[in-house]
């Protein structure tokens, strides 16, 4: 029987989601004393026609926006300094992200940059440097994510910034701008929530309301994944997903990062795979992991995975066991529905064999000190083959 | 430059004038009701004299505003709430979710559930409305739309439903 | 779990849980730079040396600009206009409310006034009428029930005019919620009961009525099950701490359910005895509940169903066969009553004629209950329950609830 012990939790988001929510937000922007938001976005999006739509919503509002859609891939410093000077100039005073990825990063920097002096930004670089709430700042995303949209943190060059203030005032997830680039994006966007809100539902920081977000999370992502990859069209399933990656980033703001997600960003980093698609292959062998090690709460997932019928109808020593086993299918299927486009083992995304122990060190020199060397090793060993860890 | 520029979000003419169009309806209606129908009647009868309630859209309108006069009669009064004074402003957030209002495709009490309407001003009177606006709804609407306005339709006498609708029509056509 | 077609969900309260963090405080309060608190509490939070022990946790590190301990269980707007006016004399920048739903409620009126900087508190009733930031308020439950810590509504009262007046912005909503086990330790097992029962409706109509989301939904279980695996150990062994914070945690879970995802008809009735006959609101709760769940279950069967397994556990849920599972949900409410009866030496009531006052004279009289029943036609729960009620719906739930006999379900009009 799992008590809730010490712990601490916040998350200022506002959720809005579903049909008409982008109609809201002139509404919302009122409420947050902004008169005149500038919307951070890029190409792509304008290009699949949701700029359209967001002007669309602010209609009969009275509102006049700014709209920059010129943010790259691979951002830096200088394009934060240009839109701070057009954030002043312009005389906006709110803004909004349209997007994912490296849109909602500079989004959240150039917010940093504006409420402070864009020339001291690098000092506030760092854990909990901020000192003041920040701008309105409004998240509006789409289904090609990172994991950190709704996060407290955002990475710019080789800075990451991480605070509280940075996680979005309202998040607005509407079935109209909800769209994928491809099947691997939105896999991988899935799967960061999955990996995200499982290890924060097992973690040592558990705790009831991370629970909460993480629990409708892993149920979103389990329940609708594998639907809009064979119907991308299906809307619902969409929603579900994106809403299952805002509420992993909440969970993921409030508890220490796990094993699944430490290799999963390292492999990510060193072999420019998205990251998503790492902490997919690892998902339930650094689950086994944990059952091996100490068991914590792994039992308890099958619930969000598995429905309460067969929840309650698993004997209790086999429910983790079980819960293991939906992520090994789960991993089966978006193999074959994609077309073998979805590595199952790091083998299949063409990891070589010899850098798996290069992995292990790294992440261990790199600072990543809650697992040892060798944990990190066996993990990763057997994501590479495939080979499922023995129970014992 | 380039990738930066401004944007007057512009307006929405038909779709506002749709809601414009409903408001009035359903303001005359309400007027109509309350001489027509008891349990409209008994409703607005818990309100005290003067009482003045207003609907409509954020920021721009448009309203519609009613009040319960002196003699204790139920008035249209337009739908300019500017020079008046209002007891209680229900207020939806905007025209979109107004539109799923009006086209019946959300109930009154989904559209609260969903946070889409905003109240200033007492709560039991703004009931007092909702059910007044509900049984109004039913008087308009054949059964099949009005069964998704409100959550459970009422077993009425023939009389009181078709001669009722009727009557509520012819008044408030007229306006009187 | 389907999504719902749209939804909103917020909880911005900072959440701080443990069995001794108020010793927190300082620091959350050097966070956000407020450094003059007003203490606002009731006599009988500092009767039993509440406020001791948090003034001993505070330390030397705040001064604290004032203590106030005489909020009464019926808060009133006069008493918040006197408290802003010595908040304002004292120069406080933030508040500490340590203590139920009363003094929560008060702290809540007393911020809007001080931060809006008017003399009117009427001004801002409503919803959506408080539009912007307030000042720091930290609330520090000493019951696990209202769950009001997490709540973006305050309830101010007008005696004299007889007036009851709502507001509802986010803005209202604490900043800090400080759950220690210490507050709740002292609690005496019939209010222990009932403000448990209070959260457990939070929870189970959140769960049932329309404005349920997914964030509620799971929000709503764990507290559920908390209060389950927690309740009656806690009435057994008083000072099981863990226990303690377990029901604290699941109060809040459940307030911050309800608090996005408004309960119905166990509210709207519960509020109107309330405020006619003065019962306290935990035990209205534990009284309507299962009374609620049955006049809804043919629109909510389902829903009923599946809080048998947080309910029941896991063993009762698959044993029992999926149509009869509603009911077995209602059953297990009707059951925790009985045994927290029981084991309060018969002080927590199973219905309304078995509620008594200090004199031991029924608090309910039969004769009341028409009375009752209109009042809950101007409670603004109604609109969330799932099926509509008239006078003579709450009459024959109210009436059902205070005999202690099931609802006639032949009786309950389906449109």
């Amino acid at each position: 029987m799992y008590k809730p012990e010490s712990y601490e939790f916040f998350c200022p988001i506002k959720f809005s989601s579903g049909s008409r929510a982008l109609e809201n937000i002139p509404f919302e922007l009122e409420a947050l004393s902004a008169r005149k938001p500038l919307i951070i976005t890029d190409k792509n999006v304008t290009r699949r026609g949701l700029v359209r739509k967001m002007i669309t919503a602010f209609k009969d509002s009275g509102v006049t926006i700014g709209i920059f859609d010129g943010i790259p891939d691979v951002p830096d410093m200088q394009l934060v300094t240009e839109l701070s000077n057009i954030y002043r100039n312009g005389e906006h005073d709110a803004i909004i992200a349209l997007g994912c990825g490296s849109i909602v990063d500079v989004a959240k920097v150039v917010n940093i940059a504006v409420s402070y002096n864009v020339k001291i930004l690098r000092d506030l670089a760092g854990d909990n440097l901020m000192a003041h709430p920040l701008g309105p700042f409004v998240l509006v995303p789409t289904l090609t994510g990172t994991g950190y949209e709704t996060s407290k943190f955002t990475f710019i060059e080789d800075l990451t910034f991480s605070s509280y203030f940075l996680m979005p005032d309202l998040v607005v997830i509407d079935s109209r701008t909800v769209r994928s680039e491809s099947l691997q994006t939105t896999v991988a966007t899935a799967m960061v929530a999955l990996a995200h809100a499982a290890e924060a539902y097992t973690g040592p920081g558990k705790n009831p309301i991370t629970d909460a977000y993480a629990y409708a999370a892993i149920q979103y992502v389990k329940d609708n994944l594998i639907t809009v990859l064979t119907k991308p069209r299906n809307k619902e399933g969409r929603l579900a997903l994106v809403n299952a990656a805002g509420m992993a980033g909440c969970a993921f703001s409030n508890m220490k990062p796990g094993l699944i997600h430490i290799l999963g960003e390292a492999i990510s980093a060193m072999f420019h795979i998205a990251s998503g698609i790492c902490m997919g292959i690892l998902l339930p062998y650094g689950l086994e992991y944990t059952i091996q090690k100490n068991g914590y709460h792994t039992y308890d997932l099958l619930l969000p995975l598995s429905g309460f019928d067969e929840y309650a109808g698993t004997a209790e020593n086999l429910k983790a066991e079980k819960a293991v086993n939906i992520m090994y299918e789960m991993q089966q299927d978006l193999y074959k529905v994609t077309g073998k486009k979805i590595p199952r083992t790091l083998e299949e995304a063409n990891v070589p064999k010899y850098m798996v122990n290069d992995i292990a060190e790294k992440v261990f020199k790199d600072g990543a000190r809650e697992f040892g060397i060798d944990d990190y090793r066996m993990v990763l060993e057997h994501a590479w083959e495939g080979k499922p860890m023995a129970h014992s | 430059m380039g990738d930066y520029r401004e944007v007057q979000a512009g307006s929405k003419p038909f779709k506002r004038a749709y809601i414009a169009v409903m408001l009035w309806f359903v303001g005359r209606a309400i007027q109509a009701a309350a001489r027509v129908d008891k349990a409209v009647r008994e409703e607005f009868e818990k309100l005290p004299e003067g009482f003045t309630f207003s609907l409509g859209v954020q920021p721009h309108g448009p309203y519609m505003i009613v009040g319960k006069n002196q003699k204790g009669r139920v008035k249209y009064l337009g739908w300019k709430p500017e020079s008046k004074v209002v007891d209680l402003r229900m207020a939806i957030k905007n025209i979109e979710a107004a539109l799923l209002l009006f086209t019946f495709q959300e109930s009154t009490a989904i559209s609260i559930c969903r946070d889409r309407i905003d109240f200033d001003g007492d709560l039991p009177p703004a009931l007092t409305v909702i059910r007044a606006i509900g049984i109004v709804e039913v008087y308009l609407l054949p059964k099949l739309i009005s069964k998704l306005a409100i959550k459970r339709y009422p077993v009425w006498s023939f009389g009181r439903k078709y001669l009722g609708r009727i009557r509520i029509y012819f008044h408030s056509i007229l306006g009187y | 779990m389907r999504i719902q077609d749209y939804y909103e969900f917020i909880a911005r309260v900072r959440i701080v849980s443990g069995h001794d963090v108020l010793e927190k405080i300082p620091d959350e309060l050097k966070k956000i730079g407020a450094t003059k608190p007003l203490i606002v509490t009731d006599k009988g939070v500092s009767g039993v040396g509440l406020v001791d022990v948090l003034k001993n946790a505070l330390g030397e590190k705040i001064t604290i600009a004032k203590i106030v301990d005489d909020v009464p269980q019926d808060s009133d707007i006069r008493i918040v206009q006197r408290l802003a006016k010595e908040y304002r004399e004292v120069g406080c920048d933030c508040l500490i409310a340590l203590g139920g739903g009363s003094v929560l409620d008060t702290a809540k009126g007393i911020n809007i006034m001080v931060s809006e900087g008017v003399n009117d508190l009427m001004k801002f009733t409503g919803k959506g009428v408080v539009k912007k930031a307030l000042k720091p308020l930290i609330a520090i439950p000493t019951t696990a029930g209202t769950g009001s810590e997490m709540t973006q509504a305050a309830v101010i009262e007008d005696h004299e005019k007889k007036l009851k007046k709502l507001f509802v912005s986010p803005f209202i909503s604490p900043d800090i919620a400080v759950l220690d086990s210490r507050m709740t330790l002292t609690l005496p097992t019939a209010i222990t009961a009932a403000t448990a029962m209070d959260a457990m409706a939070h929870a189970v109509e959140a769960y049932t009525c329309l404005g349920k989301n997914p964030m509620s939904d799971t929000c709503a279980l764990t507290a559920i099950k908390l209060i389950r695996e927690n309740l009656l150990t806690v009435m057994k062994s008083p000072d099981d701490k863990n226990g303690r914070l377990a029901l604290a945690n699941a109060a809040t879970l459940a307030g911050m359910a309800f608090s996005n995802s408004l309960p119905g008809v166990v509210h709207s009735l519960g509020h109107s005895v309330g405020s006619v006959c003065g019962v306290p609101h935990g035990v209205c709760m534990a009284i309507l509940l299962p009374y609620g769940l049955e006049y809804n279950l043919h629109k909510n069967e389902q829903l009923t169903a599946e809080l048998l397994l947080p309910l029941g556990g896991e063993e009762e849920f698959v044993k029992t066969p999926k149509h009869l599972r509603a009911e077995r949900t209602i059953y297990f409410i009707r059951k925790l009553n009985q045994d927290l009866h029981d084991v309060s030496d018969h002080r927590h009531a199973r219905f309304f004629k078995e509620v008594l006052d200090r004199e031991g004279k029924r608090m309910v009289p039969r004769e009341r209950l028409p009375e009752i029943a209109q009042a809950a036609l101007g409670d603004g729960t109604v609109i969330y329950n799932p099926e509509d009620l008239d006078l003579d719906d709450f009459l024959m739930i109210i009436e059902a609830s205070w005999e202690g006999v099931p609802l006639d379900r032949s009786r309950i009009k389906k449109g």
